[in-house]
């Protein structure tokens, strides 16, 4: 970096740069977008989730007012899948077309969607069209309800791990499970798309975390070559998977609006986008533990079994985590899927991992119970030097230092480990402890630089902000190795007219995207250097390496001329940069991960039978915090779906009928300010320059990772109950058939 | 599926509006939610739409003063009432200005949001509060007052930080920490 150090805008607790545009209103959701004469579509859903819709009686609804079409399996064109392929960039999260054929594989499969003039007018229309079904018996409201074992989706063997449990003087055998989770972003999906009959152009607005997925998925779905289609998400109201890829919604959307000729705009109503647009599959995981008397691990066996739909494969890969996070020299991973009833689920935040390693930090606490040991030095006993999977150095791990570090500010020291032991009052005090980790990927990414004669720089990248602050790192980015100050750099995201840019997702965006912006600001600035140095410029003759970079000015010899002036001067315009990265061939060489340790404390009153998150004190090893303000609020905002996730969420789907019971938000329970506890986030600073020039890792998922069992190993400390079944319930405390404790 | 084929024209009702101080008359659909008049009538787009239900508050707006979910209200019933919203609470308009309410500054300040979907919600929430006398200012208090504004994002802590060093700005005290 260029810059001296009391310039750097890296690293610095920057305000974010589109913090004004989201708190005043001005800026743009999906949602937020209108054309003139645009149509409103409205999903009808099918009200059963196995059989046939037999017929659809549409009179009803044709004759109400301002409807202009409805489209259903008889009235919609003959489209193709996507290919589904994520190296191909055209991943869909449900391959199936909306309305392919007449079978019915889950509740709220769209049977019809409605387009009317008005919004009203619409959703009117959508309740009078009357579907007739054959409902079909056997269908499955998910893994709980079932014995079935699922089909092979992977497996994974060191050692001997059966035979070392078999030798082993102390085992765990214990089975985990938990209910499917919503994302719930607080906007709802969205598409508005646009048919431009003159130059066959197919433009959609789209609540999306990757435009050009997106993109590429439209243009094989509709036939159209990748030029003619573009895909617009200036801002996301939040994701966390959902968003990824394509759901059918914007297909049947964007299938209208070319029939009619007409914009159509469809927002997903929260029942239909809770039905529809996947959710974290329910899991059962059975997880063997094998140690010697001193706490050495022998043997881990970890067998996953996780939902998918009727119609789609999803894997969601609960051992990925277990394989390299203790230093064990035998070790078995299995994962299955089961097809059950449900919309098809897709990644939420930490996927497969999350899940993984609540069962995986819960059954090595219950491990630590069985060996009288503290549960802090079990994990440091077994702690991992280097990646026990691929045999290669770590980059960077601070684990140790992370778990020391946060049992310090906790007062870990101070617990007695006696359940019910720490009491307060009315309180009993549980306290409970879980590693944190998450891979470290990066993808690749193109940028564009622009320096302009006005003295403002703008930078260019078709990736998406969808809440982490990707605008102001950027913005950062630019500011650091140009010094003009950050007010004047503006940051284009979420066109596929702008250069590649990568999915925001998997917590790779910051790793790949700041790259390529740096990349494309060296470009920008050799380019100026070039027009300095060349004939009629204000550094004519001079050897352009010779030339320094200092808050927005070129300088040598003394002396210093504008990124501004030196552009008038030749009378030009702007000089533009362009930038590339990709992952190369560290990989080879080192194992990338993120590490992290939460420690909870919760209060449990036998009194009025209520259980809470009164304490969280978290430290997370990210590499280098590009933001820590926005960095620190990711952390934090992940503990406290954690949190969600450890007490609250669970979608109930009706034993009989597999139809979903809870898809609204108050019966599918986010946390809300008055579920807050105290939480302390330490974010240490070890830039892990063998990952990329940033040092960054990234830092969306890691935070929610841990965060369910530390909890649930909180509610053991307290009440003697180990639940293993989530979201830790009142209910579930109170039936648990172990020993009460504390009343 | 009820069976109604027949079905009144559609007639629109005239409805009479203080809106960011300035006076409108608008001409609504009977069923029409006074959140999706705001929205796509008026295009007031700060104003938003999560669940349609009353159960996040992202549509929070101040009708009279007072804090409601604009998704649970038929425009109809707006007759002669004042409504502010997001836009117009800095300064009087129908567009945004740039000016900042201080506490919307505070939410900046404190990085109060990540997303920013459920913002213009939870800051319209956060000022009704902070105006009324009735609602004590210590962090339980403004924790159960606020608790109808979901934030998935979960930026609850600077969310009542940014609160709270908006409650000096304007009244010049402390909110007391007892939770």
């Amino acid at each position: 970096m260029s810059a001296t150090p009391e310039h750097h805008v890296v690293g610095r607790r920057t305000p974010r740069v589109d913090g004004e545009a989201k708190l005043t209103g001005h800026a743009d959701y999906t949602v937020d977008h209108r054309l003139v004469g645009m149509l409103h579509g409205y999903p009808v859903p099918a009200s059963i989730a196995h059989g046939r819709l037999e017929a659809l009686s549409l009179d009803a609804a044709r004759a109400m007012p301002g409807v202009v079409d409805i489209l259903h399996h008889g009235h919609f064109p003959d489209l193709h899948r996507s290919p589904n392929s994520m190296r191909d960039g055209d991943a869909v999260s449900e391959v199936r077309l909306p309305f392919e054929d007449n079978r019915i594989h889950y509740h709220g499969q769209y049977v019809a969607l409605v387009v009317a003039e008005t919004f009203e007018q619409a959703r009117a229309a959508a309740f009078r069209v009357a579907p007739r079904y054959r409902q079909e018996p056997g269908a499955m409201p998910g893994l709980a309800a079932s014995d079935a074992e699922g089909s092979e989706a992977g497996e994974y063997t060191r050692g001997e791990p059966e035979l070392a449990f078999g030798l082993a003087p102390v085992i765990l055998d214990e089975t985990y499970t938990m209910a499917a989770e919503s994302h719930v972003p607080l906007e709802p999906h969205a598409t508005l798309a646009e048919w431009r009959e003159q130059d066959q152009r197919l433009v959609v607005h789209e609540s999306t975390q990757g435009v050009f997925y997106q993109r590429n998925a439209l243009a094989r779905i509709f036939d159209l070559p990748e030029e003619r289609v573009e895909v617009i998400s200036h801002y996301i109201g939040s994701g966390f998977g959902n968003k990824l890829f394509m759901w059918p919604h914007a297909v049947a959307t964007a299938a209208a609006a070319r029939m009619l000729g007409r914009p159509v705009r469809t927002v997903l109503p929260r029942q239909q986008d809770m039905m529809t647009t996947g959710n974290r599959p329910a899991s059962r995981q059975r997880l063997r533990l094998g140690a010697e008397l001193d706490g050495t691990l022998v043997s881990i066996q970890h067998d996953s079994l996780t939902e998918t739909s009727m119609v789609d494969h999803y894997v969601d890969a609960c051992g990925g985590v277990t394989t390299s996070a203790y230093a064990c020299d035998n070790v078995a991973t299995r994962q299955r899927i089961l097809p059950v009833h449900h919309g098809t689920p897709c990644p939420m935040r930490a996927p497969g991992e999350v899940s993984g390693l609540f069962a995986l930090e819960s059954a090595i606490d219950e491990l630590a119970v069985a060996l009288d040991m503290d549960p802090l030095a079990l994990r440091l006993k077994n702690y991992a030097d280097q990646d026990p999977q691929r045999g290669l150095p770590w980059s960077s791990k601070h684990l140790d230092r992370c778990l020391e570090g946060a049992a310090e500010r906790f007062g870990w020291a101070a617990r007695d480990p006696r359940i019910a032991s720490m009491v307060d009052g009315d309180e009993i005090i549980g306290q409970g402890m879980a590693s944190a980790t998450w891979f470290a990927g990066r993808q690749p990414c193109a940028a564009r630089v622009t320096l302009l004669a006005d003295g403002t720089v703008v930078a260019a990248c078709g990736t998406q902000d969808i809440g982490t602050g990707t605008y102001t790192i950027v913005a950062q980015t630019v500011a650091e190795l140009t010094g003009v100050p950050i007010e004047r750099v503006e940051v284009q995201l979420g066109e596929t007219s702008l250069p590649a840019g990568p999915l925001s997702g998997g917590s790779m965006n910051t790793a790949s995207t700041l790259p390529a912006v740096a990349a494309a600001t060296r470009d920008a600035l050799a380019a100026l250097k070039a027009v300095a140095t060349g004939p009629g410029g204000d550094f004519a003759g001079l050897a352009p390496e010779s030339l320094g970079v200092e808050s927005g000015a070129l300088v040598a010899e003394g002396r210093q001329a504008s990124f501004a002036e030196i552009l008038a001067h030749r009378r030009l315009a702007d000089v533009t940069g362009e930038g590339n990265a990709a992952p190369g061939d560290e990989r080879r060489e080192y194992s990338f991960r993120s590490f992290g340790a939460h420690f909870v404390e919760v209060r449990w009153d036998p009194g009025i039978s209520r259980l809470r998150v009164a304490r969280v004190v978290s430290s997370i090893d990210v590499g280098r915090a590009i933001n820590p303000v926005a960095a620190r609020n990711q952390v934090e905002g992940a503990i406290v779906m954690g949190i969600g996730m450890g007490l609250l969420e669970g979608l109930d789907y009706d034993p009989r009928d597999a139809r979903l019971v809870n898809a609204n938000v108050s019966d599918y329970r986010i946390p809300v300010h008055a579920d807050m506890p105290e939480i302390d986030v330490e974010l240490l600073d070890y830039p892990d320059y063998r990952f990329n020039e940033l040092g960054a890792r990234g830092i969306g998922e890691i935070g929610l990772t841990g965060v369910a069992p530390a909890i649930a190993n909180a509610v053991y400390h307290a009440t003697g109950k180990r639940l293993r079944d989530l979201p830790i319930t009142v209910e579930k405390l109170l039936a648990s058939d172990e020993a009460p404790t504390g009343l | 599926m009820q069976e109604t084929p027949e079905h009144p024209p559609e007639a629109t009702v005239s409805v009479h509006l203080r809106l960011n101080g300035i006076p409108v008359t608008i001409e609504v659909s009977p069923n029409a939610i006074l959140l999706d008049v705001l929205r796509e009538q008026l295009g007031l787009t700060g104003t938003k739409k999560g669940c349609d239900h009353g159960q996040c508050g992202a549509c929070t707006v101040h009708l009279d003063g007072r804090a409601i979910n604009a998704c649970l209200r038929l425009a109809v019933m707006c007759e002669g009432q004042a409504i502010t919203t997001i836009e117009g609470l800095a300064n009087e308009g129908l567009a945004a200005g740039d000016a900042l309410h201080p506490v919307q500054q505070a939410f900046l300040d404190h990085d109060a949001f990540q997303c920013g979907y459920c913002s213009p919600g939870q800051i319209m929430s956060a000022v009704a509060l902070l105006e009324d006398r009735r609602v004590a200012g210590d962090i339980g208090t403004v924790r159960e007052a606020m608790s109808g504004n979901l934030c998935r994002c979960g930026a609850y802590q600077n969310i009542l930080a940014a609160i709270q060093d908006a409650r000096l700005r304007l009244h010049g005290q402390e909110g007391g920490d007892d939770a």
